[in-house]
């Protein structure tokens, strides 16, 4: 390259080169990412296949390919853009490529190939519409994909050193100073100090004996943070203008670049940019016949985050340890070699060429006042389309979340961001409508930070979060102060505590206070940001420390010593489901009986209607394979068992005449309470207003999923001597809660149920032909009227639905079953084996409408007005909205309609309850004391679903076994306090020996009756398993119990008793 | 001259005058671990915290390294300053309790137990001993090394010193060793007065035939079992 040697040579270099590609502008071209993170997802391979065919088929004059660097749309990665019709094509796999390439060449899109969003599926054919990219305000990192970074004449014709040129030619520093106070920029690496006041303090400063220095501060510590990484590989020489235009405001001559040695590529990038930049005579002496010096240095960091800290940057840049020292005095005073110093973030520096060549005015209208411009932030974690994404400031963190990111990637709702890395904070959901700025997020607990974005969802443990952060900066401090390097140990030490099951509450008020002092005590910017992971999550998030500390669970399934074996902690009762299998692997299956048993005392019922918690917490099913079917060989055990192979521990009343207790209710919780309490002596009598016991199971649930059989046999292995059930007796109609306490009851457990459903309030839905979907079930199944006939529609989405739908399929006089469903198929919030079977029989699911009026032709219904929906905004249970669509008004015609929207206990139950003195609240549930099931009046508990709304049979068994010991103590006189228990395993079961193949093995299919049959009859659905068929499932366990296996002693593995 | 306030006191002292001994010519008590007369201030132990400026953009910072700036308004024991002195002297505690110097710092501000887990380390890294060794004794043979929790006194690459004189020096100002207390029960809260048993320099081997300055101290003649 020849050399220019004045400012005209540059304007007209630029202007010779710039026609040269505009001939080109037509011209197909393949652009490809190959960036640090490109290269790792397979671009190199890409580019190669490319190379190869574009020189086999001498496409060289008809074709452009150009290699840039990240262009952050990294989840998408390896992709190529065409160009000019901005054709994405995204995640392409080697053979794919030849396809691209005739397609570019040949003008069209090819479908199979071209970018479609995930789980929505519709097709983008320009990247300007994708939503990823639309949001976004690209004005920097937008650059990267129309240069080569290693090519100078790409930079010069995208405008590259067009700034460089409009400050030569006004040859004034104190202007560009000026120019980039009223842009308002602050800086990108953390703090948002106003860089045009920094670069006033720094030509002020000094003297005229002693050099300046401009450093660019590419030690980029923050995990997860890779923003100054791409911008240094993408566009080096957008860096190097920076810097050579804050050298001359400032009135240096020599340029640092500050690069971690964990940017290679980087380094190599820029390295290049300076040797060519150098050979065009833009760096060096007397740079385009202006007098003026500037050239740039690399430095390398030698892995220390603390060296991102100004005062330990320039300690390392003088050659030794990297160690923050107090300030005053300012770098800007006394920096390297006690010279002037002026440090700048990547970020910023990119951000100058754009500020000259705009103009300070139109820069500010981007971003938020007091915050102008755009940031590039790193969005990670659990979002679904991860990558670098650039915004003007004061964007609301909600829309960067779902809008550009897309929301979550799976079913798990978000939970919070974690915002500037290991020095800044986490902001909940609930707090997304912020906006995304320097004050606002410091207001709210967090830091700007330089820019990383970490998701995080309902399967993080934001104790385990800031362990991590902890951890980090533990190791990280560089230990002058003995503040940052004790406290952030100790702090380490405590969390780690409280994640491993030894935490108290002192330790929380130990680890705030700690942090404070940390905080206020630390010299430099680490010690001082240290407090900020565990404050905010205290502040955010205390509720799950204290879950940590006092419940011993971690909700999360993350602290391994306080779940244990996920199936067993997942479900609501405790039941050793590893135990049980493992005993099916050795054929000991009386012993699996005794273990289910133990913890459920409706072991069948829940073999068969069970949403199975545990299975959705199986490791085998979340590394990858298939869940263990552990209902199905739960089932399995008890059609071979008879319960009375299990005799429960049954104390007498000691102390004078054993005590009465009145449950109302005889359904799951009520039964269960019933029969604990009478295994501790007290005189049970349950009130059932249904003429026969067992609640929704009876009432409710259909005979083809849980046969009256299995639930009278169940309820009568349960009833003893102490318990007398009485039907056909009603709450508020037959007694009321103080008659009780006057027949001398001492205590009264609330156990109604959520047994009536929600009307949907529209006109109409008392006629003949429209029924609740409770009162529909509860006809067939108590009285076996058959209400359904000829077309039959269900709305609703939950199981009750389902359940409705499926019975009334079988009935008599009916044609066809549709479900209206107002949501999408993923969210409706039926088991998926439910949704399955519906399907499977033959019933159409019809999503995204909503119903509007309830027509009735000479008093009987007769049709339904509907809209369509489209899915809108989250709520806040983080599902989507149903937002109806205007003009998509239209009938459907059905004879018999069933409303399954919901379920509460209804006012005929909620009202006695009310006037017995207990609190009740807006939609119809008793409200209790969370941790004693005590309702408002004393002696008078709640469990179930009348206190939680609908809910699952398990849930119902763990409330009212709870509600159980409650009761006993309360009758004791003795303090309602249960203490937390221990889920870690204390037997241990010898393992089978299982070869690969069986561990490898697909899960087995839950045999079923074939369609045909059972649309004919009421007869159990699912079969069990064959016995060569459970023990083929119980080996592909994992056996997640054994890790803790080797902390039991010698005497609990030969004693076998279990935790109660 | 630089006028600035202590405490509600004015005083004038001269350019590079330090807070410390400012407040310490005023007669204000600020405990201090780290820092020597003699040695140039490290600023390491954070002991000597006073709270500078008006709220709410006051901040700590170390007194023995802070430049006196015209008028700066400066307190000593505001309520952030003791509470961050106490919760120092646990840490302190939880580290190096058999200190009779951090004991009486502790005694002082009425600290009576530590909440941490216990560690008996014979170290808090104040650098002391470097700065001595560097500064008056002229021989720079020991510095820190290592980051973090890693972080130790030695020699460049652990390799015995062809420039330590053997004086003494370093163990001299040490603040830990000096003084060390051994009583029945580690664990236990710490104690007031003491009595000094057991000195490290009998652990150490290369001190074996050194010159020993402890007195009055009979620990060399009692032998190791």
């Amino acid at each position: 390259m020849r050399k220019l040697t004045s400012l005209d040579d540059l304007i007209g270099f630029r202007e010779r080169v710039t026609s040269e590609r505009q001939l080109k502008a037509e011209t197909p071209t393949l652009v490809v990412c190959a960036g640090t993170g490109g290269q790792a997802s397979g671009s190199n391979d890409i580019l190669r296949i490319i190379k190869r065919h574009i020189l086999e088929q001498g496409l060289g004059d008809k074709i452009e390919l150009r290699i840039t660097g990240c262009q952050g749309f990294c989840e998408m990665d390896p992709f190529i853009l065409v160009e000019p019709g901005l054709h994405l094509y995204p995640r392409l796999k080697m053979e794919d490529v030849p396809k691209v390439i005739e397609a570019a060449l040949g003008g069209y899109i090819e479908k199979d190939l071209i970018y479609s969003e995930p789980q929505v599926g519709t097709m983008f054919h320009s990247q300007r519409d994708i939503p990823f990219f639309k949001k976004q305000t690209r004005t920097i990192l937008g650059k990267n994909q129309l240069l080569d970074p290693i090519r100078i004449f790409n930079y010069i014709e995208r405008d590259g050193y067009a700034a460089l040129e409009r400050v030569l030619s006004k040859a004034d520093p104190d202007w560009i100073i000026e120019e980039i106070k009223a842009s308002g920029l602050r800086g990108r690496g953390g703090a948002g100090f106003p860089t045009g006041r920094k670069w006033e303090l720094a030509r002020a400063s000094g003297d005229d004996h002693q050099p300046k220095y401009v450093v660019c501060n590419c030690d980029e510590g923050d995990p997860g943070a890779y923003m100054d990484r791409s911008l240094l590989e993408g566009n080096p020489h957008a860096i190097l203008e920076g810097m050579l235009i804050a050298g001359i405001a400032i009135g240096a001559v020599h340029g640092i670049i500050y690069v971690r040695s964990e940017y290679p590529l980087a380094i190599k990038h820029t390295m290049i940019a300076l040797r060519q930049a150098r050979e065009l005579g833009l760096l060096g002496t007397d740079i385009l016949d202006s007098g003026l010096d500037f050239d740039i240095e690399i430095v390398r960091g030698a892995g220390a985050f603390v060296c991102g800290e100004e005062t330990a940057l320039i300690r390392s840049v003088e050659g030794f340890m990297g160690e923050p020292r107090q300030r005053p005095p300012f770098p800007i005073a006394k920096g390297i070699d006690g010279c002037p110093t002026c440090i700048n973030n990547v970020e910023t520096l990119a951000n100058i060429p754009v500020i000259i060549n705009r103009g300070a005015a139109e820069y500010a209208k981007v971003g938020a006042p007091g915050n102008t411009g755009t940031k590039i932030f790193s969005l990670v974690g659990k979002i679904r389309d991860t990558g670098l994404v650039e915004v003007p400031l004061g964007m609301k963190i909600g829309e960067v979340v779902h809008d550009i990111g897309g929301g979550p990637p799976g079913k798990a709702r978000i939970k919070a961001v974690q915002t500037g890395g290991p020095s800044g904070g986490c902001i909940p959901a609930e707090r997304f409508d912020l906006p995304v700025d320097f004050d606002s997020l410091k207001e709210a607990g967090s830091i700007m930070g330089s820019g990383g974005m970490i998701v995080m969802d309902e399967d993080t443990c934001m104790v385990d979060v800031a362990k991590y952060f902890m951890n980090f900066l533990k190791e990280e401090s560089c230990g002058k102060c003995f503040t940052c390097r004790k406290g952030t140990q100790r702090m380490h030490e405590i969390l780690e505590d409280i994640t491993e099951g030894r935490g108290t509450l002192d330790h929380l008020t130990l680890l705030e206070e700690l942090a404070i002092v940390v905080r206020d005590t630390s010299m430099c910017g680490l010690g001082q940001s240290a407090a900020n992971p565990v404050l905010s999550t205290l502040r955010y998030f205390r509720h799950e420390y204290e879950r940590h500390i006092i419940d011993k669970r971690c909700d999360a399934f993350v602290c391994k010593n306080l779940v244990g074996p996920p199936c067993q902690s997942a479900c609501p009762v405790g039941t050793e489901a590893w135990r049980y299998v493992a005993h099916i692997t050795r054929g000991e299956y009386e012993d699996a009986y005794q273990v289910i048993r133990e913890a459920n005392p409706f072991p069948s019922v829940c073999a068969r209607a069970c949403d199975h918690a545990c299975e959705q917490r199986c490791r085998a099913g979340t590394s990858g394979g298939d869940p263990i079917a552990i209902r199905a060989l739960k089932r399995f055990i008890t059609d071979r068992i008879d319960p009375s192979a299990y005799i429960p521990v049954r104390e007498d009343w000691k102390d004078g005449d054993p005590p009465r207790v009145a449950v109302v209710g005889a359904g799951p919780a009520g039964l269960t309470t019933a029969h604990y309490l009478s295994l501790k002596g007290h005189q049970v009598t349950v009130f059932e207003a249904e003429p026969e016991p067992g609640g929704m199971l009876y009432c409710a649930i259909p005979e083809y999923r849980l046969p009256r059989e299995v639930i009278k046999k169940e309820i009568d292995t349960l009833l003893d001597n102490n318990i007398n059930i009485v039907c056909n007796t009603t709450l508020g109609k037959d007694f009321t809660i103080d008659s009780l306490f006057e027949d001398g009851f001492g205590a009264v457990m609330l156990a109604l149920g959520a047994h009536k459903s929600r009307p949907l309030g529209l006109d109409n839905e008392d006629v003949p032909g429209v029924y609740p979907s409770i009162e529909f079930l509860k006809a067939f199944n108590l009285r076996g009227e058959q209400l359904a006939k000829g077309r039959v529609g269900v709305i609703g989405g939950g199981n009750s639905a389902i359940d409705a739908a499926r019975t009334a399929l079988r009935q008599r006089d009916v044609e066809s079953v549709t479900i209206l469903y107002r949501r999408t198929r993923a969210e409706m919030p039926a088991f998926e084996e439910e949704v399955e079977a519906a399907l499977q029989e033959g019933i159409t699911i019809d999503t995204l409408i909503s119903p509007t009026a309830i027509k009735t032709t000479s008093g009987l219904f007769s049709h339904l007005e509907c809209v369509r929906n489209r899915l809108g905004e989250p709520d806040s249970s983080g599902r989507r909205r149903p937002v109806l669509i205007e003009g998509s008004e239209h009938v459907i015609e059905l004879d018999t309609l069933i409303v399954a929207i919901s379920e509460d206990s209804g006012v005929d139950s909620i009202t006695p309850a009310r006037s017995g003195g207990v609190e009740v609240t807006d939609w119809n549930t008793v409200k209790v004391d969370s941790k004693t099931l005590l309702t408002s009046r004393p002696g008078v508990f709640g469990a179930g679903d009348v206190v939680t709304g609908p809910n699952t049979i398990i849930d119902a068994i763990a409330d009212g076994k709870k509600a159980a010991v409650m009761i006993d103590l309360f009758i004791r006189g003795k303090e309602l306090v249960q203490p937390a228990d221990s889920l870690l395993p204390i037997v241990h079961i010898e393992p089978v020996d299982v070869d690969e193949e069986e561990a490898g093995a697909d899960r087995v299919e839950t045999p079923r009756a074939s369609i045909e049959w059972r649309k004919r009859n009421f007869a159990e659905v699912e079969v069990g398993l064959s016995m060569q068929e459970a023990t083929r499932e119980a080996r592909r366990c994992l056996r997640c119990d054994l890790e803790f296996a080797e902390r039991m002693t010698q005497s609990d593995k030969v004693a076998g008793g279990h935790a109660e | 001259m630089i006028e600035l306030t202590i405490n509600g006191i004015d005083i004038s002292v001269e350019p590079s005058t330090t807070l410390l001994e400012a407040a310490q010519f005023l007669g204000l008590p600020i405990p201090t671990l780290c820092h020597m007369e003699g040695l140039t201030p490290y600023g390491a132990c954070r002991l000597c915290v006073v709270e500078v400026g008006d709220p709410p953009n006051s901040r700590l910072v170390t007194s023995c390294t802070y430049p006196a700036e015209e008028g700066l308004r400066v307190r000593t024991a505001s309520t952030r300053v003791v509470r961050a002195r106490k919760m120092i002297v646990e840490l302190l505690l939880a580290s190096c309790p058999q200190s009779k110097t951090i004991q009486d710092i502790a005694a002082a501000m009425e600290v009576r137990q530590q909440r941490f887990r216990q560690e008996n380390e014979d170290c808090i890294l104040c650098g002391r001993c470097v700065r001595m060794c560097s500064e008056q004794m002229m021989a720079g043979a020991i510095g820190f090394t290592g980051r973090g929790q890693d972080r130790s006194i030695g020699t460049p690459f652990e390799s015995t010193s062809e420039v330590c004189r053997l004086c003494g020096g370093c163990m001299y100002v040490c603040p830990v060793c000096e003084l060390r207390c051994t009583y029945n029960e580690p664990e236990k809260a710490i104690c007031g007065g003491c009595a000094n048993l057991a000195p490290p320099c009998v652990e150490k081997p290369q001190y074996d035939d050194m010159m020993c300055y402890m007195q009055p101290c009979v620990a060399c003649e009692i032998k190791k079992d």
